[in-house]
Protein backbone atom coordinates (compact mmCIF):
# COMPACT_ATOMS: atom_id res chain seq x y z
CA UNK A 1 0.00 0.00 0.00
CA UNK A 2 1.38 3.43 -1.00
CA UNK A 3 1.99 5.76 2.06
CA UNK A 4 -1.01 7.87 0.99
CA UNK A 5 -3.47 4.87 0.31
CA UNK A 6 -2.21 4.26 3.80
CA UNK A 7 -3.59 7.83 5.20
CA UNK A 8 -6.63 7.34 3.54
CA UNK A 9 -6.92 4.04 5.62
CA UNK A 10 -6.83 5.89 8.58
CA UNK A 11 -9.35 8.49 7.55
CA UNK A 12 -12.04 5.48 6.81
CA UNK A 13 -10.88 3.27 10.12
CA UNK A 14 -11.61 7.09 11.95
CA UNK A 15 -15.21 7.27 10.27
CA UNK A 16 -16.12 3.58 10.34
CA UNK A 17 -15.22 2.98 14.05
CA UNK A 18 -13.98 6.32 15.84
CA UNK A 19 -10.40 4.35 15.99
CA UNK A 20 -8.62 6.55 18.51
CA UNK A 21 -5.14 4.71 17.22
CA UNK A 22 -5.56 5.46 13.71
CA UNK A 23 -6.94 9.20 14.79
CA UNK A 24 -3.93 9.12 16.73
CA UNK A 25 -1.27 7.92 13.55
CA UNK A 26 -3.26 11.31 11.41
CA UNK A 27 -2.24 14.13 14.64
CA UNK A 28 1.37 13.05 14.11
CA UNK A 29 1.03 12.89 10.55
CA UNK A 30 -0.81 15.85 9.67
CA UNK A 31 -0.75 18.20 12.79
CA UNK A 32 3.10 19.50 12.53
CA UNK A 33 2.95 19.54 8.56
CA UNK A 34 -0.66 21.81 9.05
CA UNK A 35 1.14 23.94 11.60
CA UNK A 36 4.55 24.34 8.76
CA UNK A 37 1.99 25.13 5.95
CA UNK A 38 0.30 27.69 8.16
CA UNK A 39 3.65 29.23 9.50
CA UNK A 40 4.60 29.65 5.84
CA UNK A 41 1.51 31.33 4.96
CA UNK A 42 2.20 33.80 7.73
CA UNK A 43 0.39 32.59 10.83
CA UNK A 44 2.16 32.87 14.18
CA UNK A 45 3.24 29.44 15.68
CA UNK A 46 0.63 29.64 18.15
CA UNK A 47 -2.39 30.35 15.85
CA UNK A 48 -0.77 27.88 13.40
CA UNK A 49 -0.99 24.99 16.04
CA UNK A 50 -4.26 25.85 17.38
CA UNK A 51 -5.63 25.92 13.99
CA UNK A 52 -3.96 22.42 13.30
CA UNK A 53 -5.53 21.31 16.58
CA UNK A 54 -9.03 22.48 15.19
CA UNK A 55 -8.24 20.69 12.09
CA UNK A 56 -7.81 17.51 13.31
CA UNK A 57 -10.93 17.69 15.42
CA UNK A 58 -12.55 18.74 12.46
CA UNK A 59 -11.32 14.99 10.87
CA UNK A 60 -12.40 13.15 13.95
CA UNK A 61 -15.73 14.88 13.50
CA UNK A 62 -15.87 14.97 9.57
CA UNK A 63 -13.93 11.52 8.62
CA UNK A 64 -17.80 9.13 8.21
CA UNK A 65 -18.39 11.58 5.16
CA UNK A 66 -14.66 10.99 3.98
CA UNK A 67 -15.48 9.65 0.61
CA UNK A 68 -11.40 8.23 -0.62
CA UNK A 69 -12.93 7.79 -4.31
CA UNK A 70 -13.40 12.05 -4.58
CA UNK A 71 -10.48 13.24 -2.67
CA UNK A 72 -6.97 11.93 -1.01
CA UNK A 73 -6.97 12.40 2.74
CA UNK A 74 -3.89 14.87 1.91
CA UNK A 75 -6.76 16.88 -0.36
CA UNK A 76 -9.45 16.69 2.07
CA UNK A 77 -7.19 17.57 5.22
CA UNK A 78 -5.80 20.47 3.23
CA UNK A 79 -9.24 21.70 2.26
CA UNK A 80 -10.35 21.28 5.97
CA UNK A 81 -7.00 23.43 7.65
CA UNK A 82 -7.69 25.89 4.52
CA UNK A 83 -11.33 26.55 5.45
CA UNK A 84 -10.61 26.71 8.74
CA UNK A 85 -7.77 29.61 8.30
CA UNK A 86 -9.95 31.57 5.90
CA UNK A 87 -13.13 31.48 8.32
CA UNK A 88 -10.29 32.38 11.56
CA UNK A 89 -8.82 35.49 9.69
CA UNK A 90 -12.43 36.16 8.71
CA UNK A 91 -14.55 35.42 11.76
CA UNK A 92 -18.09 35.39 9.70
CA UNK A 93 -21.16 33.41 10.88
CA UNK A 94 -21.01 31.33 7.49
CA UNK A 95 -18.19 29.15 7.38
CA UNK A 96 -16.40 28.25 3.86
CA UNK A 97 -16.23 24.81 4.74
CA UNK A 98 -19.88 24.86 4.04
CA UNK A 99 -19.53 26.16 0.75
CA UNK A 100 -17.00 23.14 -1.23
CA UNK A 101 -18.87 20.14 0.25
CA UNK A 102 -18.72 18.57 -2.92
CA UNK A 103 -15.12 16.93 -2.13
CA UNK A 104 -17.71 14.78 0.39
CA UNK A 105 -20.05 12.35 -0.57
CA UNK A 106 -23.37 14.08 -1.73
CA UNK A 107 -23.53 12.59 -4.45
CA UNK A 108 -21.90 9.69 -6.64
CA UNK A 109 -18.58 10.83 -7.78
CA UNK A 110 -18.62 11.81 -11.70
CA UNK A 111 -17.55 9.30 -13.99
CA UNK A 112 -15.09 11.76 -15.64
CA UNK A 113 -13.95 13.23 -12.63
CA UNK A 114 -10.40 13.20 -13.89
CA UNK A 115 -9.16 12.06 -10.26
CA UNK A 116 -11.57 9.72 -9.42
CA UNK A 117 -9.03 6.95 -8.06
CA UNK A 118 -6.62 8.66 -9.49
CA UNK A 119 -6.47 11.09 -6.80
CA UNK A 120 -3.75 8.88 -5.47
CA UNK A 121 -1.02 11.46 -4.25
CA UNK A 122 2.16 9.73 -5.85
CA UNK A 123 0.40 10.41 -9.71
CA UNK A 124 -0.19 14.24 -8.73
CA UNK A 125 2.96 14.19 -7.27
CA UNK A 126 4.68 12.83 -10.86
CA UNK A 127 2.76 15.25 -12.60
CA UNK A 128 4.06 18.34 -10.51
CA UNK A 129 7.46 17.06 -11.68
CA UNK A 130 6.30 17.15 -15.45
CA UNK A 131 6.33 20.90 -15.32
CA UNK A 132 8.80 23.44 -15.95
CA UNK A 133 10.21 25.38 -13.29
CA UNK A 134 8.62 28.55 -13.93
CA UNK A 135 4.89 27.01 -14.30
CA UNK A 136 5.98 24.93 -10.86
CA UNK A 137 6.91 28.01 -9.14
CA UNK A 138 3.67 30.04 -10.19
CA UNK A 139 1.73 26.88 -9.35
CA UNK A 140 3.52 26.86 -5.28
CA UNK A 141 3.41 30.73 -4.79
CA UNK A 142 -0.58 30.96 -5.11
CA UNK A 143 -0.48 28.11 -2.33
CA UNK A 144 1.95 29.60 0.13
CA UNK A 145 2.31 33.26 -0.19
CA UNK A 146 -0.87 34.23 0.69
CA UNK A 147 -0.85 36.51 -2.65
CA UNK A 148 -3.17 37.71 -5.29
CA UNK A 149 -1.36 37.05 -8.53
CA UNK A 150 -1.13 40.55 -9.16
CA UNK A 151 1.24 40.30 -5.65
CA UNK A 152 3.05 37.18 -7.70
CA UNK A 153 3.47 39.25 -10.05
CA UNK A 154 5.87 42.00 -9.02
CA UNK A 155 7.81 39.64 -6.57
CA UNK A 156 8.67 37.72 -9.57
CA UNK A 157 9.37 40.93 -11.90
CA UNK A 158 6.79 39.34 -14.83
CA UNK A 159 3.43 40.88 -15.93
CA UNK A 160 0.22 39.78 -14.50
CA UNK A 161 -0.45 37.75 -17.73
CA UNK A 162 2.64 35.60 -17.59
CA UNK A 163 1.72 34.64 -14.08
CA UNK A 164 -1.95 33.67 -15.49
CA UNK A 165 -0.32 31.66 -18.26
CA UNK A 166 2.21 29.57 -16.11
CA UNK A 167 -1.01 28.97 -13.90
CA UNK A 168 -3.08 28.18 -16.23
CA UNK A 169 -0.65 25.82 -18.41
CA UNK A 170 1.16 24.73 -15.39
CA UNK A 171 -3.03 23.49 -14.66
CA UNK A 172 -4.01 22.16 -17.89
CA UNK A 173 -0.34 19.79 -18.12
CA UNK A 174 -1.00 18.67 -14.32
CA UNK A 175 -4.57 17.51 -15.88
CA UNK A 176 -3.43 16.30 -19.15
CA UNK A 177 -0.69 14.26 -17.28
CA UNK A 178 -3.08 12.70 -15.05
CA UNK A 179 -5.52 11.48 -17.43
CA UNK A 180 -3.16 10.14 -19.44
CA UNK A 181 -1.46 8.13 -16.66
CA UNK A 182 -4.91 7.11 -15.67
CA UNK A 183 -5.46 5.93 -19.16
CA UNK A 184 -2.26 3.67 -19.03
CA UNK A 185 -3.46 2.33 -16.09
CA UNK A 186 -6.75 0.69 -17.35
CA UNK B 1 -10.10 32.42 -27.48
CA UNK B 2 -13.44 30.77 -27.06
CA UNK B 3 -16.21 31.85 -24.71
CA UNK B 4 -15.37 29.33 -21.86
CA UNK B 5 -18.60 29.97 -19.60
CA UNK B 6 -16.63 28.89 -16.65
CA UNK B 7 -14.25 30.21 -14.25
CA UNK B 8 -10.29 30.70 -15.41
CA UNK B 9 -8.14 27.49 -13.99
CA UNK B 10 -6.54 30.70 -12.22
CA UNK B 11 -8.83 31.24 -10.76
CA UNK B 12 -10.31 27.50 -9.81
CA UNK B 13 -6.56 27.15 -8.61
CA UNK B 14 -7.12 30.35 -6.04
CA UNK B 15 -10.29 29.04 -5.04
CA UNK B 16 -8.79 25.59 -4.19
CA UNK B 17 -5.97 27.38 -2.55
CA UNK B 18 -8.57 29.75 -0.59
CA UNK B 19 -6.90 32.97 -1.62
CA UNK B 20 -10.22 34.15 -3.43
CA UNK B 21 -12.09 36.69 -1.24
CA UNK B 22 -15.10 34.73 0.73
CA UNK B 23 -17.51 36.33 -2.38
CA UNK B 24 -15.97 35.74 -5.02
CA UNK B 25 -15.55 31.52 -3.19
CA UNK B 26 -19.08 31.79 -2.89
CA UNK B 27 -20.02 32.74 -6.97
CA UNK B 28 -17.70 30.03 -7.77
CA UNK B 29 -18.60 27.12 -5.72
CA UNK B 30 -22.34 27.90 -6.56
CA UNK B 31 -21.13 27.46 -10.46
CA UNK B 32 -19.40 24.51 -9.06
CA UNK B 33 -22.45 22.74 -7.82
CA UNK B 34 -24.18 23.46 -11.13
CA UNK B 35 -21.55 22.13 -13.36
CA UNK B 36 -20.08 19.27 -12.44
CA UNK B 37 -17.75 19.33 -15.25
CA UNK B 38 -15.97 21.62 -13.93
CA UNK B 39 -15.04 20.30 -10.63
CA UNK B 40 -12.16 18.27 -11.49
CA UNK B 41 -10.27 22.04 -12.09
CA UNK B 42 -11.29 22.25 -8.20
CA UNK B 43 -10.61 18.75 -7.03
CA UNK B 44 -6.88 19.17 -8.75
CA UNK B 45 -6.30 22.27 -6.72
CA UNK B 46 -7.32 20.62 -3.87
CA UNK B 47 -5.27 17.60 -4.60
CA UNK B 48 -1.88 19.83 -5.37
CA UNK B 49 -2.78 21.72 -2.16
CA UNK B 50 -2.95 18.07 -0.18
CA UNK B 51 0.85 16.70 -2.02
CA UNK B 52 2.16 20.79 -0.97
CA UNK B 53 0.78 19.33 2.69
CA UNK B 54 2.58 16.25 2.48
CA UNK B 55 5.64 17.14 1.43
CA UNK B 56 5.94 20.31 4.12
CA UNK B 57 9.21 19.73 6.41
CA UNK B 58 7.06 19.00 9.87
CA UNK B 59 7.00 21.54 13.02
CA UNK B 60 7.52 20.57 15.93
CA UNK B 61 3.96 21.01 17.93
CA UNK B 62 4.03 21.82 21.71
CA UNK B 63 4.34 18.86 24.30
CA UNK B 64 0.74 18.84 25.23
CA UNK B 65 -0.67 19.48 21.83
CA UNK B 66 -1.41 15.91 21.23
CA UNK B 67 -2.62 15.35 24.42
CA UNK B 68 -5.14 18.38 24.40
CA UNK B 69 -6.52 17.39 20.90
CA UNK B 70 -6.95 13.73 22.47
CA UNK B 71 -8.67 14.63 25.51
CA UNK B 72 -11.38 16.45 23.44
CA UNK B 73 -12.95 13.65 21.53
CA UNK B 74 -15.14 11.95 23.14
CA UNK B 75 -16.76 14.96 23.46
CA UNK B 76 -16.92 15.33 19.74
CA UNK B 77 -19.72 14.35 17.90
CA UNK B 78 -19.90 13.17 14.79
CA UNK B 79 -21.10 15.67 11.92
CA UNK B 80 -24.45 15.04 10.60
CA UNK B 81 -24.51 13.44 7.22
CA UNK B 82 -24.46 16.08 3.77
CA UNK B 83 -27.58 18.29 4.02
CA UNK B 84 -30.59 17.11 2.25
CA UNK B 85 -31.00 18.97 -1.72
CA UNK B 86 -31.49 22.27 -1.88
CA UNK B 87 -34.88 22.94 -0.50
CA UNK B 88 -35.31 25.56 -3.17
CA UNK B 89 -34.96 23.73 -6.28
CA UNK B 90 -33.38 26.63 -8.45
CA UNK B 91 -30.94 28.42 -6.01
CA UNK B 92 -27.58 26.42 -6.13
CA UNK B 93 -26.54 24.74 -2.69
CA UNK B 94 -24.09 26.56 -1.77
CA UNK B 95 -26.48 29.51 -1.20
CA UNK B 96 -28.62 27.48 1.04
CA UNK B 97 -26.98 28.50 4.06
CA UNK B 98 -27.07 32.36 3.58
CA UNK B 99 -30.31 34.52 4.76
CA UNK B 100 -31.74 36.92 1.51
CA UNK B 101 -31.89 40.65 1.96
CA UNK B 102 -34.85 41.46 0.81
CA UNK B 103 -35.83 42.72 -3.22
CA UNK B 104 -35.37 45.95 -4.04
CA UNK B 105 -36.28 47.47 -7.05
CA UNK B 106 -33.46 49.19 -9.04
CA UNK B 107 -34.48 50.55 -12.18
CA UNK B 108 -37.06 49.20 -15.33
CA UNK B 109 -37.17 45.39 -15.14
CA UNK B 110 -33.97 45.12 -11.84
CA UNK B 111 -34.32 43.90 -8.92
CA UNK B 112 -31.79 42.80 -6.35
CA UNK B 113 -31.18 41.28 -2.91
CA UNK B 114 -28.20 40.87 -0.50
CA UNK B 115 -26.86 37.41 0.13
CA UNK B 116 -26.46 38.34 3.70
CA UNK B 117 -23.22 37.68 6.07
CA UNK B 118 -21.19 37.65 2.76
CA UNK B 119 -19.39 40.98 2.96
CA UNK B 120 -15.81 41.35 2.94
CA UNK B 121 -14.16 44.61 2.58
CA UNK B 122 -16.37 46.46 -0.13
CA UNK B 123 -16.78 42.74 -1.62
CA UNK B 124 -20.02 41.52 -1.16
CA UNK B 125 -22.48 38.65 -2.75
CA UNK B 126 -25.94 39.83 -4.52
CA UNK B 127 -28.65 38.23 -6.60
CA UNK B 128 -29.68 40.08 -9.37
CA UNK B 129 -32.73 39.63 -11.20
CA UNK B 130 -33.56 41.44 -14.82
CA UNK B 131 -37.05 41.04 -16.98
CA UNK B 132 -37.29 39.85 -19.98
CA UNK B 133 -35.69 41.85 -22.87
CA UNK B 134 -33.92 44.35 -20.29
CA UNK B 135 -30.71 45.12 -19.51
CA UNK B 136 -28.13 44.75 -16.50
CA UNK B 137 -26.94 47.71 -14.90
CA UNK B 138 -23.79 48.88 -17.07
CA UNK B 139 -21.21 47.98 -14.65
CA UNK B 140 -17.42 49.82 -14.65
CA UNK B 141 -13.95 48.66 -13.47
CA UNK B 142 -15.02 47.72 -9.83
CA UNK B 143 -18.25 47.05 -9.96
CA UNK B 144 -20.06 43.11 -10.92
CA UNK B 145 -16.78 40.82 -10.73
CA UNK B 146 -18.05 37.50 -11.17
CA UNK B 147 -21.72 36.50 -12.42
CA UNK B 148 -23.05 32.92 -12.35
CA UNK B 149 -26.52 32.53 -13.82
CA UNK B 150 -29.03 30.59 -11.95
CA UNK B 151 -32.21 30.99 -14.19
CA UNK B 152 -33.49 32.25 -17.56
CA UNK B 153 -30.47 33.76 -19.98
CA UNK B 154 -29.10 36.72 -21.31
CA UNK B 155 -26.56 37.15 -23.93
CA UNK B 156 -23.76 40.02 -25.06
CA UNK B 157 -21.86 40.55 -27.72
CA UNK B 158 -19.88 37.62 -26.60
CA UNK B 159 -23.07 34.85 -26.66
CA UNK B 160 -25.37 33.35 -24.41
CA UNK B 161 -25.64 32.61 -20.58
CA UNK B 162 -27.83 30.42 -19.38
CA UNK B 163 -27.79 28.29 -15.85
CA UNK B 164 -24.69 27.38 -14.52
CA UNK B 165 -22.22 29.56 -16.49
CA UNK B 166 -20.10 31.86 -15.15
CA UNK B 167 -18.54 35.02 -16.50
CA UNK B 168 -15.67 37.19 -15.29
CA UNK B 169 -15.60 40.56 -15.96
CA UNK B 170 -13.40 41.94 -18.25
CA UNK B 171 -12.50 45.38 -17.30
CA UNK B 172 -11.48 46.55 -20.68
CA UNK B 173 -14.62 46.17 -21.92
CA UNK B 174 -17.69 47.70 -20.82
CA UNK B 175 -20.60 45.46 -22.08
CA UNK B 176 -24.57 45.50 -21.45
CA UNK B 177 -25.76 41.38 -20.88
CA UNK B 178 -29.49 41.95 -22.56
CA UNK B 179 -32.18 39.28 -20.90
CA UNK B 180 -33.11 36.72 -24.13
CA UNK B 181 -35.25 33.73 -22.12
CA UNK B 182 -38.84 34.50 -20.92
CA UNK B 183 -38.77 34.26 -17.27
CA UNK B 184 -36.51 36.66 -16.18
CA UNK B 185 -32.85 35.85 -15.69
CA UNK B 186 -31.81 35.30 -12.24
CA UNK B 187 -27.88 35.58 -11.55
CA UNK B 188 -25.52 35.05 -8.17
CA UNK B 189 -22.69 37.81 -8.52
CA UNK B 190 -19.73 38.86 -6.26
CA UNK B 191 -19.91 42.72 -6.37
CA UNK B 192 -17.05 45.24 -5.59
CA UNK B 193 -17.83 48.70 -5.42
CA UNK B 194 -20.54 50.06 -6.79
CA UNK B 195 -23.00 49.25 -9.77
CA UNK B 196 -23.49 52.17 -12.17
CA UNK B 197 -27.18 52.32 -13.42
CA UNK B 198 -27.70 53.07 -17.12
CA UNK B 199 -28.87 56.27 -18.47
CA UNK B 200 -30.05 59.40 -17.20
CA UNK B 201 -32.43 57.90 -14.53
CA UNK B 202 -29.06 55.88 -13.63
CA UNK B 203 -27.77 59.61 -12.29
CA UNK B 204 -31.21 60.59 -11.18
CA UNK B 205 -31.32 57.57 -8.84
CA UNK B 206 -27.90 57.12 -7.62
CA UNK B 207 -28.20 58.82 -4.31
CA UNK B 208 -31.21 56.93 -3.53
CA UNK B 209 -29.86 53.59 -4.10
CA UNK B 210 -27.57 51.92 -2.34
CA UNK B 211 -26.09 48.95 -3.85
Amino acid sequence: MSPSRALDELVLRVGESRDREAFAGLFDHYAPRIKALLMRGGASASAAEELAQETLLTVWRKAHLFDPARASAAAWIFTIARNLRIDHFRRGSVTLHELDFHLEAEEPAQPDAILSGAQDAQRVRAAMLSLNADQAAAIEMAFFQEQTHAEISRTLGVPLGTVKARIRFGMMKLRACIERDRGDAS
Amino acid sequence: MSLRRQPSEERLLAFAAGTLSFPEAVVVAAHLSLRPVTRPWADLGAAVGGVLLDDQAPETLSSQARREVMARLDAVEPEAEPRPASADPVLPAPLDQFALGPWRWLGPGVHVRDVLGTRQGDCRVILLKIASGQSAPRHTHGGVELTCVIDGAYATEDGVFSRGDFEEADPSVTHQPKVVSKEPCLCVAALDGQILLPGRLGKLLAPFVRL
